[in-house]
């Protein structure tokens, strides 16, 4: 048997308005080398001046991973060479990272399981190489972009509780609103780190893999990585120690660099940038941003609205969508029953118009007034999804809408019997066919009386009437 | 008013070639903070002067752009690294220019060309727009033949800023003088290292100050032995990283052709780099490789702290020190002058201001052998205003005398 042991270098976009060491626009999507000056293009004689938003977002970061915070912040110079770097050193934390020694609680599998943080630093982004024909081009928008790194201890065994870990991790920094935590648009990051030894022997011979740009790849090259590595110990020879690239087209990993051709970054203090002491006030208003964290968050809701543990979760994935349910809850809804809704009609909504859940024109007191209306049998199901699918897109009153467009249900059977008559009349053999019992024929007589209904009438009262009526027992 | 602005200082449309080979193309896409201060006070940008390159040097030979003289003898140089600004002020071409000062690169030409050279406590100048070579020790100063306008030009551009997170205010302690009182002044006992003619014309100097009433005190200060290793440990530290950034890629030279960007970088910095540069890049990336960090880096911060607070305590004794600013007058250009060498070891008396981030003034002090004799005064943090006002009263002890075809710039 084999223990594996897997550690995550994890790098994520800050949501900050402008670059960490200047004031031009965090927004790498533009026009390329639109959002550049000359302290962010590394001109001779500028300088850098440190963004306070982007060191809340890192300290906050560090308090919902339950860090050790410094008190001080304190930058370094990572050298190295890289036509994407302006500078051709990095600005970095090294020796006083913001925060150390932290742990993230994930759930997996039904348990909760324990993530150790070795770090937290911030640091400027590099810009981006392209390679076109026979030419490369450069973009240096992102250059000077805030990243912060976050390194965890190698406590993850699986490349599936490592996926389960990315996923958590998203939601947690999406929950702070720190990022964007997207892998597949790069504004969430990551290496790992495997190795693999004989059970109970602790640590292997580490290999680094880069270039896993999305949460399955994360699975599948560690899936990989860990039966080549049992495999090169199986057959009697050791692993190197060294940095693996994966390979997405073949799910395969291949060699990128080998121990002795690892870098040294000679790092030392930024001259720069003194250290700096946010002080007391900063750290309080940290400490007051901070949103309950989503495993938290998860179990409370899971006990006070009496949800699935895989029900909370859903919630609790994105913070604007706990939020709406609890905001609905509070307006009157019925757990169950509004997350019925939510995981339903809702979420359909959201993927087909891509307008986010909290963007939407629907409030969650707009959803619990229609809910509650149906409930009440004012409205009944049909009318229910049609008002939800208006109210997502347009600004309407729910109970005025319902008045405006004659939505009330019809309950009074002198009002559905005439109706339900003029569609059996008009079809004798459909009719005959219900007579001797072939019930099919019921959801057609159903589908004429909603058409001409509008989907006002209640649904059981009209079964009973046409099926009544059809019988004789009626006339 | 006009005045002259060292190649390595960004004034807005204008070069910044940093007396490099690297940037001679280069046209500044902003001004420096203290221009902007100087020239929101009425003062105008006339020109732009030569400099060691990137401020490594004491001659101004080390320019890949051209060669400066000095006006008292244009067989010898003006001392650097800004012997430009130095030259011009001392031909009378301009009333003040400034340079920087990383490790006496303002006042070792000021004592060449016979000027005052002012190098302001760290942090008191903004660094934004001055180009980088060791961040942590540098200052943009003044070089000027007039006091007042020397104390003028500095209250215009202190300042904290904005732009230079390692800026300061200018925050000077109330005087424990009464007015006109003469500060106590500190000398180094057993000074070494003068050329005889340097020494019997400091010790001459000493006698006048005595005999004027001044008050001096002997001190010690051990360090200084130490203050040449650690200065060139970090400055070459922080060049090493500073230099980085001219890669031929975005600006400056770049080579005429490469297959990939490494080699892009590597030929380009090759040809665009004087031997100087290079030889503190590699010194730099040395002390500061892992393995070697603790032993040169990290033991050259650690004598930067020790010679600081032996300075502080130094102070606790004197109000000011006086030294000398160079052991010999302005050398003759190339070969018969001092090697490159040479030049390091002598710069122990400047660069102790720079490891201890205080201010120092270099003033004339009289002609040795028939070219312009300098000293220098150290002060604590911020006592910028009591060195002006100690060497504006020395005037009067030796005859002020200027570069021959001096004319004035008015």
């Amino acid at each position: 048997m084999y223990d594996t042991f897997i550690g995550l270098e994890i790098h994520i976009q800050l949501l900050t308005k402008t670059k960490v060491f200047c004031g031009c626009s965090n927004n790498y999507g533009d026009e390329p080398n639109t959002n550049v000056c000359p302290v962010c293009l590394g001109y001779p004689g500028t300088l850098p001046i440190l963004n306070t938003d982007a060191l809340f977002m890192a300290y906050q970061v560090v308090g919902a991973l339950k860090c050790k915070r410094a008190e001080a912040a304190i930058f370094e110079r990572k050298n190295y060479f890289y036509p994407d770097m302006p500078k051709n050193y990095q600005i970095s934390q090294f020796a006083d990272p913001v925060g150390i020694n932290g742990e993230v609680i994930f759930p997996f599998q039904g348990e909760e399981h324990r993530v150790r943080i070795h770090d937290v630093h911030l640091e400027e982004d590099a810009g981006k190489m392209i390679h076109a024909g026979d030419m490369s081009l450069l973009d240096y928008n992102r250059a000077g972009t805030p990243l912060l790194e976050i390194v965890t201890e190698p406590d993850l065994r699986s490349g599936e509780e490592t996926e389960a870990f990315l996923r958590y991790f998203r939601t947690l920094v999406r929950t702070i609103g720190v990022s964007r935590g997207n892998m597949e648009e790069g504004n969430l990051r990551c290496d790992a780190n495997i190795s693999i030894n004989t059970h109970g022997a602790g640590l292997g011979t580490k290999v680094e893999l880069k270039n896993i740009n999305s949460s399955r790849f994360v699975r599948l090259a560690l899936e990989y990585e860990k039966e080549r590595q049992i495999g090169i110990v199986e057959a009697g020879g050791s692993v190197d120690q060294e940095t693996r690239l994966w390979n997405e087209n073949k799910d395969i990993t291949v060699v990128m660099r080998r121990k002795e051709e690892s870098k040294d970054y000679r790092y030392f203090p930024e001259p720069d940038l003194p250290p700096y002491r946010p002080g007391e006030d900063f750290f309080r208003r940290v400490v007051e941003s901070l949103p309950e964290l989503p495993l938290d968050r998860q179990k409370r809701m899971e006990a006070a609205f009496s949800l699935t543990d895989e029900q909370a979760s859903y919630l609790c994935e994105e913070k604007a969508r706990a939020d709406y349910f609890e905001t609905a809850v509070a307006a009157g809804t019925e757990a169950q029953h509004l997350y019925f809704w939510m995981s339903g009609d809702l979420a359909a909504l959201v993927n087909k118009s891509g307008t986010p859940l909290e963007e939407s024109r629907l409030s969650p007191e707009k959803l619990a007034t229609v809910l509650r209306l149906l409930d009440n049998g004012e409205i009944h199901g049909p009318i229910a999804k049609k008002m939800v699918a208006l109210l997502f897109e347009e600004e309407h009153d729910p109970e005025g809408l319902i008045a405006e467009r004659g939505w009330k249900a019809l309950d009074d059977t002198s009002k559905i019997l005439p109706v339900v008559k003029r569609a059996v009349d008009a079809n004798p053999s459909a009719a005959e066919q219900l007579k001797q019992g072939e019930t099919k024929v019921l959801g057609f007589f159903m589908g004429q009386v909603m058409k001409e209904t509008g989907g006002r009438a209640d649904p059981e009262t009209a079964k009973a009437l046409i099926t009544s009526y059809v019988k004789g027992e009626i006339v | 008013m006009p005045f002259a602005v060292k190649d390595n200082i960004a004034v807005k449309g204008l070069p910044l070639s940093c007396g490099s080979k690297m940037l001679d193309t280069l046209s500044s896409p902003y001004s420096a903070t203290a221009v902007e201060k100087l020239q929101q006070a009425g003062a105008v940008v006339v020109g732009k002067t030569n400099l060691d390159e990137f401020g490594m040097g004491s001659s101004c030979d080390n320019s890949a752009l051209g060669t400066t003289n000095n006006p008292w003898d244009v067989a010898r140089v003006a001392g650097g690294s800004s012997g430009g600004s130095a030259a011009v002020v001392a031909a009378g071409m301009v009333p003040f220019a400034l340079g920087s000062d990383t490790g006496g690169s303002i006042r070792q030409p000021a004592a060449f060309c016979g000027t005052y050279g002012l190098k302001p406590s760290y942090g008191v100048v903004s660094r934004f727009g001055l180009v980088a070579y060791a961040s942590s020790l540098e200052t943009i100063g003044i070089i000027s033949l007039d006091t007042q306008l020397l104390r003028i030009v500095f209250d215009t551009m202190r300042g904290q800023d904005p732009k230079d997170q390692s800026s300061r205010p200018f925050s000077p302690k109330a005087s424990e003088k009464r007015q006109g009182e003469k500060p106590r002044i500190g000398v180094i006992a057993d000074i070494e290292g003068l050329a005889p003619a340097m020494e019997s014309a400091y010790r001459e100097r000493l006698d006048l100050i005595r005999k004027k009433g001044y008050e001096i005190v002997e001190i010690e200060l051990p360090m200084l032995e130490y203050v040449v290793p650690a200065y060139y440990t970090i400055a070459s530290a922080e060049a090493s990283a500073n230099l980085a950034r001219y890669a031929g890629i975005r600006y400056g030279h770049r080579t005429d052709w490469a297959d990939e960007h490494g080699e892009l970088t590597e030929k380009s910095r090759d040809e665009g780099f004087g031997d100087e540069v290079k030889l503190r890049i590699l010194l730099g990336t040395y002390v500061l490789r892992s393995g070697f960090k603790d032993q040169y880096y990290l033991r050259a911060q650690k004598i930067r702290t020790l010679l600081r607070n032996e300075i502080l305590s130094a102070f606790q004794k004197v109000d000011q020190i006086l030294s000398p600013v160079f052991p010999t007058t302005a050398f003759p250009h190339g070969d018969a002058g001092l090697d490159q060498f040479q030049q390091k070891l002598a710069d122990k008396f400047t660069a102790t201001a720079n490891l201890a981030a205080i201010p120092a003034l270099a003033f004339p002090a009289g002609q040795s052998e028939g070219l312009p004799f300098g000293l220098q005064l150290l002060g604590p943090e911020f006592s910028e205003h009591k060195l002006i006002d100690t060497a504006s009263a020395f005037t009067e002890l030796w005859e002020p005398k200027t570069a021959p075809g001096f004319r004035e710039w008015r």
